[in-house]
C-alpha cells in the first residue's frame, strides 16, 4: 500500500514534469510559430516612389488652379487658419500654407510657414509667414505616386509607422484597445470577461487587444473555441515579449482585413486608403481614417459602399470616442462628423494613378538595386515625373483618339497610343503613357511596343549627310528620280513618295520638309547604310539593329521610349544624356544613397545638329507638319517630324519645343492599318498637350561656325538681301555655294519656275 | 445640256479649289532669330542656387554643389552660365570626361558671349592637361586666347 502510495506519487511527479516540459515546448513551439509570422511580415517594407517636388520661386510660371491641383496631390487641407504642416488656406490670388517637414537628398527642409502670390498664371510673390521675409526659392514635399512591393503580385500597399497619420492611431486605440500602451498583450479584464462569458454558455468571446487580433489575423480560421483563445493569449504575451508596441502596431495596421472586392481580400490599412479613397494613408482626413478604423468591427456589415448608413452611423461613433478620449476637440468632432464619406464610387485599378512612369522607374532602378532590396528595404526614391505634364498627356492621348474614332466611324477602343515627354536639356522623363487607360498596369507600349519608326528615321539620315558639310548643305540638289535598289538575297526594293509622284531634283531641305521618300533612300544610299546606322546607335540606340536599304526609310522596329532618346540627342544640340526616370535614391531614415547625375556626351558637331534643326522648323513652318498651326503659333519655331508607315499602320510624331521633346505613337495593337498618316494621328495629340503646357519657343543659339547666306532657292545659288524670293539659310562656314545669281534679272522662264514653286514647294 | 452644266460646275469648283491652294498663305522669308537672352540669371531663384552650389563647392561637397546646379539648370535649362559651373565642378572632382563633355555644352549655348566661351575653353585645357594630353590642352588655351 505504502509502496503503491510512493509509486502513484513518483508517478504524479513523473506527469507534472512532463507536463511542464510539454507546456514548455508547446510554448517554444508557439514561441516560434509567432515569431516567425510576425518576421515574416515585419520586414518587407516596399520602396516609396515620389514625384518631382514642385519648385516654387517668383517668376515661375503656375496658375492658382496648377497649386490646386498640386495641393490635392499632396493631400494637404484647407483649413480657417493653415496654422499646421498640410494645411493651407487661399485668399484671392494668395495663398496661405504650411509646408510639410522632408528629407531631401541635400538635405531636411523643415516645416514652413509660406505665403504665396500669383498673378496671370506666374507665381509673383514668395514669402516666409509671420516676419514677411521675400524667399527666393522653396520645394514643396514631394507627391508620393506609389510603391515597389514585395512579392511580385502580391497585392498588398505596406505602410511605416511613421506613415500613418496620428489621428487614424488615435482613433484605432480609442475604440479597439485604450489600454494598449500599458498592457502585456492581453487585458486581464477582458480575460475576466471572457471568462464569464464562456461559463454562462454565450460562446467564447470578449473584447481583444490589438495584439490579440494581430495574432488572429495571422490565421485563417475564425473558429471560436477556448483552446483557440487561450493559444492567441499565450501567443500575443509572447509577440509582447519579442517586440515593441510601434512594431507590433505597425504590423497590425499592415494586416488586418478590411473588405472584399470580388475574390480579392482587401488587407491592411495602406491599400485600403486606395480601395476606398484612391490616395495613399499619409493623406486621408481625420474622417476618412475613423471611417477606416469603424469597419474593423464588421468590414461587409459597415462597408461604406454597400452599407453607407451604417458606416456612417459607425464612423461617427468612432469619431466620438476620439472626442472621448481627448483626441478631437468638441469642434473637431462636430465637423468631422458632417463630413461626408469621401469614398471613391469605384475602386481604382492598382495603386499607382501612374503604373507607366512606375516600370520606368523600377527599370531603371534594376540596373542599380537587387529586386529584393527594392522590395523590402523602404527605400524612397526621387522620380522627376511632372504630374501636370502626365496629366496633359494622358488627356490629350485619350480625348484625340476618341475623336479620331468618332471622325472616322472606327470602332470606340481600337486605337492605341503612346507617348513619352522629356525635358530637352536634362533628358528627364516628365510623362510616361503607356496606353488609352493610364492606370492599366499590363503591357507599356511606350517601353515595349517595337513599332517601324517610318519617317522619324530622316533626321539620322540628314544629319549624317549635314555632317559631311563640303559635300552636303540645306541647298545640295538630291535626286528624288524612281528609283530600284538591288540587294542580294533581297527582293528589289523600290520606294515610292507619299504622293506617288517623282519630284527630280530637290534641294535638300525641301527632302526633308515634304518628307521625300525616294530622295532620302538615294541619299541614305550614298552616305553609306552603316554609316547611318551608326549614327543611329549614336544618338541613342544601345542595341544591333540590322541595316537595310529600307532602313533609310525606317523600317527598323522602335519602342516609343528609345526614339525620345534619339530625338532628346538632336533636341539637345547633339549632346547625349540617358534619358533618366530618378534623380536620387534615400534610405528609409533619409540617408541619400544615391544620385543619378547630369551626364553629357557629345556624339555630333553642333553645327550640323543646328542646320538639321533648322529644317526641322520648317517641317513644322511648312512642310508635312504644318497642320500643327491648328495647335500651337508659329513664333514657337517648334522643330518636329512626322512618321508614317505601310498602310497606315503607324502614326508617328516626334518633336521639340524650347524646354520638352515628346514622342507620340499612334496604332493598332494588333497591327492593322488604321488610315492615319503622321500628321493625321500622332501630330495631334502632340499639339493638344504641348497647347496646355505653354511651351517656350524654341530659339536655337548660333554654333560659331555657322554663317548666314541669301539663296535664290529656285538655283539653290547665292542671292542677295531683298532679291525676289532670296531666303536666309545657315551654311557651316565655307560650304555655302560660291556662286551667285544676278537679282532681279529674273527671266520670264524663271519667273514662271519661281511662281509655280512657291505654289508647290 | 446637263452634263456641261455640270461640268462648268466641276471646273469652277476645281478653279475655286485651285485659287484657294493660291490664296493660301505661304510662309513669308524667314528670319534667323537673335541669340538667347543673355547670361547671367535675373532669376533670383538661379541666383541663390549658384550661391549656394558655389559654398558647397568650397566646403568639397562636389555632389551637393552639383545638385544645386542641376536643380538651377531645371529652372533655366538652356543657360550656358550654369552648364560652365557644372563643368568647372567636374574639373574640380576630377571628372575630366564629364568637365569636357560638359564645357563643349556650355559653348553649344553660348552664342556671341566670347568671355563664357573663353572660360570653357580653359576648362577644357586644363581638363586636358589633367588628362595628359599636352597638345590638346595647348589648342584648346589657344582657342580660349583666340575668343
Amino acid at each position: 500500500m505504502a509502496r503503491r502510495h510512493k509509486n502513484r506519487w513518483k508517478f504524479l511527479a513523473v506527469f507534472v514534469l512532463a507536463a511542464l516540459l510539454l507546456a514548455a515546448a508547446g510554448t517554444r513551439y508557439l514561441d516560434l510559430a509567432v515569431r516567425e509570422r510576425f518576421e515574416g511580415k515585419r520586414f518587407a517594407i516596399p520602396s516609396q516612389v515620389y514625384a518631382r517636388a514642385l519648385e516654387l520661386y517668383p517668376g515661375r510660371k503656375l496658375s492658382t488652379s496648377e497649386m490646386g491641383a498640386e495641393l490635392a496631390l499632396l493631400g494637404y487641407h484647407e483649413t480657417s487658419d493653415a496654422r499646421e504642416p498640410g494645411t493651407y488656406r487661399w485668399r484671392g490670388a494668395s495663398l496661405e500654407m504650411v509646408t510639410r517637414p522632408v528629407a531631401f537628398g541635400d538635405g531636411r527642409q523643415e516645416a514652413m510657414a509660406l505665403r504665396v502670390e500669383f498673378s496671370g498664371s506666374r507665381l509673383s510673390g514668395l514669402f516666409q509667414r509671420g516676419d514677411g521675409k521675400p524667399l527666393d526659392l522653396m520645394r514643396l514635399d514631394p507627391p508620393l505616386i506609389g510603391g515597389i512591393y514585395p512579392g511580385k503580385n502580391e497585392d498588398r500597399v505596406l505602410v511605416k509607422l511613421d506613415q500613418v497619420p496620428q489621428h487614424v492611431i488615435d482613433a484605432l486605440i480609442a475604440v479597439e484597445d485604450r489600454r494598449f500602451y500599458t498592457h502585456y498583450g492581453v487585458d486581464p479584464r477582458g480575460i475576466a470577461r471572457a471568462i464569464v462569458a464562456t461559463a454562462s454558455g454565450d460562446g467564447v468571446q470578449g473584447a481583444s487587444t490589438l495584439t490579440q487580433q494581430l495574432v488572429k489575423n495571422f490565421y485563417l480560421t475564425a473558429d471560436r473555441t477556448l483552446r483557440r483563445k487561450l493559444t492567441e493569449m499565450v501567443m500575443a504575451l509572447l509577440l509582447e515579449v519579442h517586440y515593441s508596441k510601434q512594431e507590433i502596431l505597425e504590423t497590425y495596421f499592415n494586416e488586418v482585413y478590411l473588405g472584399q472586392d470580388g475574390n480579392r481580400a482587401i488587407h491592411g490599412f495602406g491599400l485600403a486608403s486606395y480601395f476606398f479613397f484612391d490616395k495613399p494613408l499619409e493623406r486621408i482626413g481625420v474622417a476618412e481614417g475613423a471611417l477606416l478604423v469603424g469597419m474593423l468591427k464588421g468590414p461587409s456589415q459597415y462597408s461604406p459602399r454597400t452599407q453607407p448608413k451604417r458606416a456612417l452611423e459607425r464612423r461617427n461613433l468612432v469619431l466620438a470616442q476620439m472626442a472621448q478620449t481627448g483626441s478631437l476637440s468638441e469642434e473637431q468632432l462636430r465637423s468631422e462628423q458632417a463630413a461626408p464619406l469621401g469614398v471613391v464610387s469605384r475602386p481604382p485599378r492598382g495603386t499607382s494613378p501612374y503604373p507607366a512612369f512606375l516600370q520606368l522607374v523600377h527599370r531603371q532602378l534594376q540596373r542599380d538595386y537587387r529586386d529584393e532590396d527594392l522590395r523590402s528595404e523602404g527605400l524612397r526614391i526621387f522620380t522627376t515625373l511632372d504630374p501636370q505634364v502626365q496629366r496633359a498627356a494622358e488627356r490629350a492621348l485619350n480625348s484625340r483618339l476618341t475623336l479620331l474614332e468618332e471622325s472616322r466611324n472606327m470602332k470606340s477602343g481600337l486605337l492605341q497610343g503612346a507617348l513619352v515627354v522629356t525635358g530637352t536639356q536634362n533628358a528627364e522623363v516628365q510623362a510616361v503613357v503607356g496606353g488609352r487607360d493610364p492606370r492599366f498596369e499590363g503591357f507599356n507600349r511606350a517601353l515595349d511596343a517595337q513599332r517601324p519608326i517610318g519617317s522619324l528615321v530622316k533626321p539620322v539620315v540628314y544629319l549624317t549627310a549635314l555632317q559631311q558639310s563640303q559635300r552636303y548643305t540645306l541647298v545640295t540638289r538630291l535626286d528624288d528620280s524612281p528609283l530600284v535598289v538591288t540587294q542580294p538575297g533581297l527582293d528589289d526594293w523600290e520606294p515610292k513618295n507619299n504622293d506617288k509622284e517623282y519630284h527630280g531634283e530637290v534641294p535638300l531641305r525641301r527632302a526633308l520638309i515634304n518628307s521625300y521618300n525616294v530622295a532620302t533612300a538615294r541619299l541614305g544610299l550614298a552616305l553609306g547604310i552603316p554609316k547611318v546606322m551608326e549614327n543611329l546607335r549614336r544618338l541613342g540606340i544601345d542595341r544591333d539593329l540590322p541595316g537595310y536599304a529600307s532602313s533609310m526609310l525606317g523600317s527598323n522596329a522602335l519602342s516609343p521610349i528609345e526614339v525620345t532618346q534619339v530625338y532628346q540627342t538632336l533636341a539637345s544640340g547633339g549632346f547625349r544624356t540617358p534619358l533618366s526616370a530618378i534623380r536620387e535614391v534615400l534610405s528609409a531614415t533619409g540617408e541619400p544613397l544615391q544620385r543619378y547625375p547630369l551626364k553629357v556626351e557629345q556624339e555630333s558637331e553642333g553645327a550640323p545638329v543646328y542646320l538639321l534643326t533648322h529644317a526641322l522648323q520648317d517641317v513644322v513652318r511648312e512642310g508635312t507638319a504644318r497642320s500643327l498651326a491648328e495647335f500651337l503659333p508659329a513664333e514657337l519655331a517648334v522643330a518636329g517630324k512626322t512618321g508614317t508607315t505601310d498602310d497606315y499602320r503607324d502614326s508617328w510624331f516626334a518633336g521639340f519645343t524650347g524646354d520638352r521633346l515628346a514622342v507620340v505613337w499612334v496604332g493598332r495593337d494588333d497591327n492593322e492599318s488604321t488610315g492615319l498618316s503622321g500628321a493625321s494621328g500622332a501630330l495631334g495629340v502632340w499639339g493638344e498637350m504641348m497647347a496646355g503646357l505653354d511651351p517656350e519657343p524654341l530659339i536655337l543659339p548660333e554654333p560659331e561656325n555657322i554663317e548666314r547666306v541669301w539663296i535664290d532657292p529656285a538655283s539653290g545659288l547665292r542671292s542677295k538681301e531683298g532679291c525676289r524670293d532670296a531666303m536666309e539659310l545657315p551654311f557651316i562656314v565655307g560650304s555655302a555655294p560660291t556662286e551667285s545669281v544676278p537679282c532681279g534679272s529674273e527671266s520670264v522662264g524663271r519667273k514662271i519656275k519661281g511662281l509655280f514653286e512657291r505654289m508647290f514647294r | 445640256m446637263m452634263i456641261p452644266l455640270r461640268r462648268a460646275a466641276a471646273m469652277a469648283a476645281l478653279l475655286f479649289l485651285a485659287g484657294c491652294s493660291v490664296l493660301q498663305p505661304v510662309p513669308g522669308p524667314r528670319t534667323l532669330p537673335s541669340t538667347l537672352p543673355s547670361t547671367p540669371s535675373e532669376n533670383t531663384a538661379v541666383v541663390a542656387l549658384l550661391q549656394k552650389s558655389r559654398s558647397q563647392s568650397a566646403a568639397g561637397q562636389w555632389e551637393a554643389a552639383s545638385a544645386s546646379l542641376e536643380r538651377a539648370l531645371r529652372i533655366e535649362p538652356r543657360n550656358p552660365a550654369l552648364w560652365q559651373k557644372l563643368a568647372r565642378v567636374r574639373l574640380d572632382q576630377g571628372d575630366y570626361p564629364q568637365a569636357e563633355n560638359l564645357a563643349a555644352k556650355s559653348n553649344s549655348l553660348a552664342g556671341s558671349d566670347q568671355r563664357l566661351r573663353a572660360e570653357n575653353w580653359r576648362i577644357i585645357g586644363q581638363s586636358r592637361s589633367k588628362r595628359g594630353d599636352r597638345a590638346g590642352a595647348k589648342a584648346a588655351f589657344e582657342r580660349a586666347e583666340g575668343e
